[in-house]
């Protein structure tokens, strides 16, 4: 096991977790965890299941407050801000099973992430919308539950951004979806990422989420166990041993 | 509240009113073939006309919040005694509320004000209640909403000097007829209709879907649930109103359990999911009613009266809203707007050419 490298970085950070702890009654899910990401930059968290992914992300929209420690998004404390205030503050999240609104058309939904904004030009980020994704323009009337898994999981990509975030976080963007639909995803997270929007990616499918990001961190039990370019991870022999948590895969080729 | 976000093409804009436009269609036929009944039968249909505005009213805030809500019914008495206070004549005050304070004693308004303030009344004490009872949610919200009914209820039964208690007021205006009803219900379903269609009503509905995810996109709930609330307490304000001077006077008993059941029957077996669903329950439970009524009464053959065995009606309510709640929850109209036959038609097979993935 190695000992987590200081993940901050100088200048234009735009997240901030110090000592991050969070329990669910006597269980504790998140056991101490910092990390910093800086503007415009890709991170990706992978990690067996029950390792407290999906609690950091929910913890970071807000959703879950921590039990102790510190969340600062551009510097300003979440601690204070109500839940309905996070996505003013440019965050968004792509929850785990994508939590579209399904007896809501499609159009209503898209309506729906913009609700933070008050400018004039929702109607046009819309419209972008459709042209990027076709299907959804034709289904725009439809109730956004009788999407496919693939057109949902699109829908509610592009309903985050609507609401314009510096930080989008996706949970598990390819779960459940056919090899040449992850492609298409991952194609968009690209795009987003080169339009200056940082990523926080929670992953079991490592190989996607490492082609993507800048900067890796393994997690098991509540904590960071590795942390480095996703390259460097790959290498390390401790990751297939947090992974999948199996301690003697190497260790017996040592 | 902010402007609605435009919608962004024409195909969709114009289909958008089309729900609006084919209820008031049915509500104004319906009407206007009453016209040709005889007097009995428009009495039902004005009756029907008066639940449909209750219904109405009771599904703006059920149907987009998702929250039951057993505490409309006291909005309808606020309105009713509100506006009875306001339009009956001094001469008729004097004799059934002697104690009554001055202004109101000497008060002649006309009717329409009456009605208005009926229902603004109602609104402003859903405005009061719902400021903290908004921030519940599931089933304490809809506990709290019924003691907004039996608070209410118990308050008007003896508040004597003013409401004269569990005596009835008499001498009210009797001004309500098939078109004041039909106007009334026309009017309802316009404002059901704006707010439904307006941010606010869309970001309710989202969070009836899912109440984490729609606060977490920035969906400020209880602010907007409490807008539907005080919408809702002041359409079922003026169907209050509506039904006083309908029938001439008001008694404390008329707005209590039973109004609550028949409305909230009326709104479930239509759908409580859809504006649609709120108009329909409204007409066919009226319908379904007044046979049974007739039934009840029975014909009289010779010297035989076949009479079917009173309360009937009461127990083929409650049964249809069983079957309705086990087999089609979401009731008549199955949480869909009304539209022109072949444009669903056309929906259809789309979604079942759906590709696999």
């Amino acid at each position: 096991m190695t000992v987590p490298r200081d993940l901050t970085s100088p200048g234009g950070r735009l997240v901030e977790l110090g000592g991050l702890v969070i329990r669910y009654g006597a269980i504790a899910a998140v056991q101490g965890v910092d990390l910093a990401i800086d503007a415009g930059e890709a991170v990706a968290i992978v990690g067996p299941n029950g390792a407290g992914k999906t609690s950091l992300l929910s913890a970071i929209a807000g959703i879950v407050r921590p039990s102790a420690g510190s969340i600062r998004i551009a510097g300003r404390p979440l601690a204070g801000i109500a839940l309905s205030d996070v996505v003013r503050e440019g965050v968004a999240l792509v929850p785990e099973g994508r939590n579209i609104f399904g007896s809501l058309t499609v159009m209503e939904n898209l309506r729906l992430g913009a609700t933070p904004r008050r400018d004039a030009s929702v109607s046009a980020d819309i419209d972008r919308v459709f042209a990027d994704f076709p299907i959804l323009g034709e289904r725009r009337d439809q109730p956004a539950g009788q999407l496919s898994g693939g057109e949902q999981q699109m829908l509610a990509i592009a309903r985050a951004m609507l609401s314009r975030p510096r930080l989008l976080m996706l949970d598990e963007p390819s779960l459940g979806l056919a090899p040449n639909i992850v492609d298409k995803v991952y194609d968009i997270l690209r795009q987003i990422r080169s339009q200056g929007v940082s990523l926080l990616l929670v992953e079991q499918n490592a190989a996607r989420a490492f082609a993507l990001a800048d900067r890796a961190c393994v997690m098991s039990r509540g904590v960071f166990t590795l942390a480095g370019t996703p390259a460097e991870i790959e290498r390390h022999d401790a990751f297939d041993a947090a992974y999948f948590g199996v301690a003697m895969a190497k260790a017996g080729a040592a | 509240m902010a402007t609605l976000p435009a919608v962004s093409t024409n195909e969709s804009a114009g289909r958008r009113w089309l729900p609006l436009v084919a209820l008031i269609i049915v509500v104004l036929a319906l009407a206007g073939a009453a016209e040709f009944a005889p007097i009995v039968m428009q009495r039902r249909i004005t009756q029907g006309l008066i639940n449909l505005v209750a219904v109405v009213g009771l599904y703006v805030f059920v149907g987009n919040s998702g929250v039951l809500s057993f505490g409309n019914v006291a909005f309808m008495a606020i309105g009713a005694y509100v506006s009875a206070l306001l339009t009956m004549p001094a001469a008729a005050k004097g004799v059934f509320l002697p104690d009554l304070p001055a202004f109101l004693a000497a008060a002649e308004w006309p009717v329409l004000g009456g009605a208005l303030a009926g229902g603004a009344s109602a609104a402003l004490v859903a405005l009061v209640a719902g400021f903290p009872l908004m921030r519940l949610s599931g089933i304490s919200a809809s506990i709290a909403t019924f003691a907004i009914l039996v608070v209410t209820y118990v308050v008007l039964g003896n508040w004597t000097s003013v409401t004269g208690g569990q005596n009835s007021l008499m001498g009210l205006p009797i001004y309500v007829g098939l078109w004041t009803s039909a106007g009334w219900a026309v009017a309802a379903i316009v404002i059901a209709f704006l707010h439904q269609e307006s941010r606010s009503g869309l970001l309710l509905r989202a969070s009836r879907e899912d109440e984490v995810a729609a606060v977490a996109s920035g969906v400020h709930m209880v602010l907007h649930r409490l807008m539907a609330f005080v919408v809702s307490a002041f359409l079922s304000g003026i169907s209050g109103v509506l039904l006083a001077h309908f029938l001439g006077t008001v008694r404390v008993e008329t707005f209590y359990l039973d109004l609550t059941f028949l409305i909230m029957a009326m709104l479930v077996i239509g759908g409580m999911r859809s504006l649609t669903g709120a108009v329909a329950g409204a007409i066919v439970i009226t319908a379904l009613t007044e046979l049974m009524r007739q039934a009840e009464v029975g014909v009289t053959i010779g010297t035989t009266t076949l009479a079917a065995p009173g309360g009937l009606g009461d127990v083929l309510l409650a049964l249809l809203m069983l079957l309705i709640i086990l087999f089609r929850p979401d009731g008549i109209a199955g949480g869909r707007e009304i539209s022109w036959p072949f444009r669903s038609s056309v929906a259809a097979p789309e979604i079942q050419s759906r590709k696999p993935q």
